[in-house]
């Protein structure tokens, strides 16, 4: 597997159904007693949906403990959280000292002597003279809160150092980013695989398929491409950043100059994404045309419209959903570097900064930001799949719940 | 096993862009083999990291010199002579206490543009009384100007001619460079070409005194690549990205996907709780974000390749693909002809080779050669963000440097262009080989 | 031979695909004639044709289509000659409707069952949603499937069920003629008499027509009026079912029922040696010529239909 995600169509869909359940006793030759319950369909499906909701979210909580747990784990095997909290604490204790009068009348070997003792106080109530595993446990539970300690250099905006507004100050860029383009490439690779595989074997369906390699290269590689050509070459548009330097007073030209900014990153995004995932969204929907209950939907006199819509495009949603998953997951993961090549002030472009300055605790912290925020896009997909695959609400035969 | 591999090789006919990859995939992995002997390890880290020493010769961010055949005004060459590398350049006679040592460098000038710059280094061996050295210059036409005089100062000096003062006077303020090689009197300064001399006379004063004089005329070209903002060749790092990209990309796919397939075998096979485990472990590790982890790995711990790889390998072992592979081995397990084969007493080792790999392979093989360039590009992506090995000179390197020295805003395009092909050719051949594969090995695919 | 009343008149329907190994000659010029409210069975081996039949039938035609024509008569109007958009209006459910091989996957499996049976009502028929519903339990009821199982999906329901809700479907826009396409071959024994006692149920009840396509000779026989044999595309005998089964014409047709097993038969099973010819090479002459006992030189050229006594056979032995 790689790291990026391989964007193969993946097993045929039928492989994935076991035991359809051919055959049955012959009592069910007559009609079953009316004792099965009939529930009210909408009120039910809602208290499924609930249910797994509810169900998924605790299953993702445990997993975001454990997987922030490792994460911290491999943080402090050198030790470094523990150099975090330990700055943080002297600092602490030598602000706490200037502040206090009482203490700056103290001749200085009293004062020194004071601060080592507040110091070894407060390590040993922060945990810190506690075995390596249960002291990663301490750092879990702030981790989780994010209470993610204070940076040894950045500063947010506002001047505070505390890693946790840095990191969150910086999470609307790229949530603009990404969001936007993750949308656009949403709706893009879906509407061209319909238009694919209405014209399956035309010259434009066999290019996509021949551009379909062109997704080994990741989205940030595409953006220096582009940036040499834009905006080096052609210079129609700007090198990087998220607006105009000094920005547009005005709430349109800010617009605009917004807009102008997010095109090659959005770009980028999508030359990286836009080809494979239209071939594997055109190559499911062509499988799924072949269903026989397409045929019979035919049969039925419906509209091509309609077939498309109910019977070919509705199946295979929780197929495009998981292609569209991966596409997800490896834009957030590839968010330092994209925003780092476009110098887009985000979230990743923070933890750049952070890597050069071997601001640990940003970095630390950035990294648990980023696992809420996979949990989270994984658990928005399982509640979509939830809403789009009865078997998945229902647990039908040979389902695996879950989204990738 | 032969014939299934000619019948593979057949079905790729199909696919003449496979076949481009291909080809271009063996040629790369020739290339690995042979850079690693051509330059060994240790004689590329002298050239990539060795220094001044090492780049002095070198012009500074200078493009390819083949960008002159695209040119109607050739670009200045590089040239460099050295009695350091012809000793038969020198002539020595003995005079007096010491030697009297006389050089001359002949060379063409076929250039439209003047050199960048002009540097006379000279090496010096004495022990108290320092040798003294002249130079004059002869211009095609017959001109001939004395250019330097001066003493020598320890072992190594360069005369630089553009900050000799008194060289710019007799030059009467203009260039040397432009100067040495206009045609005279010509506005706007146009260069004269033909065949120039420089001759170097050095007297020593000590019998076993001796001088060495390199002369070097700096371009605005050089090489088969260019060179970067430290005059470094590149061509050197981009010969070794080969080896180090296919390295780490085969390795790094390999290794990922044998140990998927064997942990989703391994589930499958013992059931119950150990496959629950492999399961829950692919759920958390989708969780954990791969680069910033990667990311806090190498500003924490180490940037060397190898151990980046290794937790690279980690991280993408416990991802989809494992689902993928064990929904094929829950297929196989339930097959009635394993059971049958157990039967009339298939070993494990048969039933494995037999049943299981043929029907694992057409997943296997496409996903193995897909990712190899996902590794490939991690690795530009990690040195892109300064994370790259700290020794080897990889493309990685290359593009972090070539994006971040500002190259694009001075039009050093190929600085930037040339990792990037090569990264981009890479990736493009193993994925376009790849997807074929796929075609190849799923053969529903093709029917669609 | 003129029916009761004929329904359906089918005359030379050809349907061929172009394959990579040549043209596949599914339907081969194929005549056939049902009444009202009968029911005709349609005999043959795999991969004679049969599927390809029903699908010729209702229009249903693949990217691959070579040839396709011949003469559809509904009441006498030209189902051939109608355009893509009219046939998929005024035909499609609405005159003609099928129930498909192995309803297993015949079901949208995101859709609910109740939702897909009520679609042709609310598509083709312009029924209200209350109505259409209304006339979907009363089917379900008519198949045996309880009322609740509207509201499931289909993988909720046992493979029986699937195929009596695909019934339940095919009848619920009354149409004139229901195609069953191997209605039970998927379901074992007791499951399969069960669906016929209901098909014949609904014959009476609806009187509706049925062209039952089937390789099960002893279990359609209970509901046959009419049986015709199919073999490499062909029909090579259509009779009525009485007449059929005490005295079969074709030499195929007596080797397939001789071959039925029977309960306290003794000796050997009777089959058919051989195979059927492919549909893409097929031979010159008649295609049953070189399995049939009863071969002799006039066999080398195509039989034509030969009528006789109301009933067609295409041998040359009814010269």
């Amino acid at each position: 597997m790689t790291p990026a995600g391989v964007r193969l169509p993946g097993p045929h869909p039928r492989s994935m159904q076991r035991g359809w359940g051919m055959g049955e006793s012959a009592l069910l030759t007559t009609a079953p007693p009316e004792a099965i319950v009939p529930a009210a369909p909408l009120i039910e499906t809602a208290r499924r949906v609930l249910l797994f909701v509810a169900f998924r979210i605790l299953i993702l909580a445990i997993t975001v403990v454990v997987a922030v747990y490792l994460t911290i784990l491999i943080a402090n095997m050198g030790g470094y959280v523990d150099q975090i909290r330990r700055a943080e604490i002297r600092e602490e204790v030598s602000q706490a000292m200037v502040a206090n009068p009482a203490f700056r009348s103290l001749p200085p070997e009293e004062r020194a002597r004071l601060q080592q003792e507040l110091v070894r106080q407060r390590e040993r109530y922060f945990g810190l003279d506690q075995p390596f595993l249960l002291r990663s446990v301490i750092y879990l539970r702030d981790a989780l809160l994010l209470n993610l300690g204070r940076s040894y250099q950045i500063s947010s905006d506002t001047g505070s150092r505390q890693v946790r507004l840095i990191l969150l100050e910086r999470l609307p860029p790229t949530l603009l980013l990404l969001g936007t383009s993750n949308i656009l490439i949403f709706f893009l690779t879906l509407w061209a695989g319909l238009a694919l595989s209405r014209r399956y074997g035309h010259f434009v369906d066999r290019l996509v398929i021949g551009l379909a390699p062109l997704s080994s290269g990741p989205a940030w590689f595409y953006g220096v491409f582009l940036i040499l050509i834009f905006a080096a070459f052609l210079r129609w548009l700007p090198f990087g950043g998220m607006v105009d330097v000094p920005p547009p007073p005005d709430a349109p030209g800010y617009a605009l100059s917004l807009l102008r900014h997010l095109i090659l990153p959005t770009l980028a995004l999508t030359l990286s994404n836009f080809f494979v995932n239209a071939y594997a969204n055109r190559t499911f929907f062509l499988i799924y045309a072949g269903e026989d209950y397409v045929e019979m939907a035919r049969a039925k006199g419906l509209r091509g419209r309609d077939i498309e819509r109910r019977y070919i495009l509705r199946p295979t949603l929780p197929n495009i959903l998981t292609s569209f998953a991966i596409v997800l997951i490896t834009s957030w993961t590839g968010a330092p570097i994209l925003e780092t090549v476009f110098n887009w002030p985000g979230l990743g472009r923070v933890t750049y900064e952070a890597i050069g300055l071997v601001d640990t605790p940003v970095i630390v912290g950035a990294t648990v930001i980023f696992a809420y925020l996979l949990a989270l896009t994984v658990l928005i997909l399982d509640i979509l799949y939830a809403i789009v695959d009865p078997r998945v609400r229902i647990g039908g035969p040979g389902i695996e719940q879950g989204a990738p | 096993m032969r014939r299934w591999l000619r019948d593979l090789l057949k079905e790729l006919r199909y696919y003449p862009s496979a076949l481009l990859g291909g080809s271009i995939i063996l040629i790369m992995l020739v290339l690995s083999v042979l850079v690693p002997i051509w330059i060994p390890y240790p004689e590329a880290v002298r050239l990539w990291r060795g220094g001044e020493e090492v780049w002095y010769r070198l012009p500074r961010q200078v493009p390819p010199a083949w960008v002159n055949w695209f040119r109607r005004e050739k670009l200045a060459g590089t040239l460099i002579f050295s009695t350091r590398d012809q000793p038969s350049l020198k002539r020595s006679q003995p005079a007096g206490e010491g030697r009297r040592i006389e050089t001359e460098f002949v060379f063409d000038y076929p250039y439209d543009t003047f050199p960048q710059e002009l540097v006379l280094y000279i090496w010096a061996r004495f022990r108290e009384k320092a040798p003294f050295l002249t130079a004059t210059w002869k211009t095609p036409d017959g001109r001939s100007l004395r250019i330097m005089e001066l003493r020598a100062e320890g072992m190594k000096q360069g005369f630089r001619f553009a900050q000799d003062r008194r060289l710019l006077q007799r030059l009467q303020g203009v260039p040397p460079e432009e100067a040495l090689f206009s045609v005279p009197e010509a506005t706007p300064p146009r260069v004269l070409k033909g065949t120039y001399r420089l001759r170097v006379e050095a007297v020593t004063f000590e019998p076993d005194s001796d001088v060495d004089v390199e002369f070097v005329a700096y371009g605005q070209v050089y090489g088969w690549a260019g060179t970067d903002r430290y005059r470094r060749d590149l061509g050197v790092a981009l010969l070794w990205g080969f080896p180090v990209a296919m390295a780490f990309g085969l390795l790094g796919s390999v290794g990922t996907t044998l140990i998927a397939m064997w942990l989703a075998a391994v589930g499958v096979w013992f059931r119950g709780w150990v496959d629950e485990l492999i399961q829950r472990l692919v759920e958390i590790f989708s969780i954990i974000p791969f680069l910033p982890v990667l990311i806090l790995v190498g500003t924490l711990y180490s940037r060397s390749l190898v151990v980046i790889l290794g937790v690279a390998i980690i991280l993408s072992v416990f991802s989809i693909t494992i689902k993928n592979y064990r929904a094929i081995f829950l297929q196989i397990r339930e097959l009635p002809y394993i059971e049958a084969a157990q039967a009339y007493g298939a070993g494990s080792g048969r039933i494995i080779l037999r049943y299981l790999l043929p029907r694992v392979l057409p997943l296997v093989i496409p996903n193995l050669v897909i990712g190899v360039p996902s590794f490939v590009f991690l690795e530009a992506s990690l040195a892109v963000l300064g994370l790259g090995d700290p020794v080897l000179p990889t493309w990685g390197k290359v593009l972090d440097e070539a994006i971040f020295s500002g190259s694009l805003l001075q039009g050093s395009y190929y600085w930037v262009l040339e990792p990037a092909l090569l990264l981009m050719v890479a990736g493009l051949s193993f994925s376009t080989v790849g997807f074929a594969l796929d075609r190849v090995f799923n053969p529903r695919l093709r029917e669609i | 031979m003129t029916p009761s009343k004929a329904l359906l008149q089918i005359s030379g329907l050809t349907l061929h695909f172009r394959t990579r190994a040549g043209i596949v000659r599914a339907v081969d010029g194929v005549d056939l004639e049902v009444g009202e409210n009968e029911a005709l069975v349609i005999l043959g081996e795999s991969g004679c044709g049969k599927s390809s039949l029903a699908r010729a039938i209702l229009r249903l035609l693949p990217r691959n289509v070579a040839a396709y024509h011949g003469s559809i008569l509904l009441d006498g109007l030209d189902l051939m000659r109608l355009d893509d958009e009219s046939f998929r209006r005024e035909v499609r459910w609405k005159l003609i409707s099928m129930v498909p091989q192995a309803a297993m996957n015949a079901f949208n499996p995101v859709l609910r069952v109740g939702e897909q049976v009520i679609e042709p009502a609310l598509n083709q028929l312009g029924m209200s949603r209350p109505e259409a519903m209304e006339r979907a339990r009363t089917l379900f009821r008519l198949v045996g499937i309880p009322e609740a199982f509207l509201q499931r999906y289909a993988f909720e329901l046992s493979g029986g069920m699937r195929q009596r809700a695909a019934i339940a479907m095919a009848l619920i826009t009354s149409p004139r003629l229901v195609l069953l396409d191997e209605p039970t071959s998927a379901l074992d024994v007791l499951t399969q008499a069960n669906i016929f006692n209901k098909l014949k149920q609904i014959k009476w009840e609806l009187g509706v027509s049925f062209i039952l396509i089937t390789h099960d000779i002893a279990v359609s026989s209970e509901l046959a009026d009419r049986v015709a044999v199919m073999y490499a595309g062909q029909i090579v005998e259509l009779s009525d079912a009485q007449r059929f089964f005490r005295e079969p014409l074709h030499p195929y047709s007596r080797g397939l029922l001789a071959s039925v097993p029977r309960l306290r038969h003794r000796g050997e099973l009777a089959f058919i040696p051989g195979r059927p010819p492919g549909l893409i090479q097929l031979p010159p002459g008649c295609r049953f010529a070189d399995r049939c006992p009863l071969r002799f030189e006039k066999c080398a050229q195509d039989p034509p239909a030969i009528h006789r006594e109301g009933r067609m056979v295409r041998c040359w032995l009814y010269e």
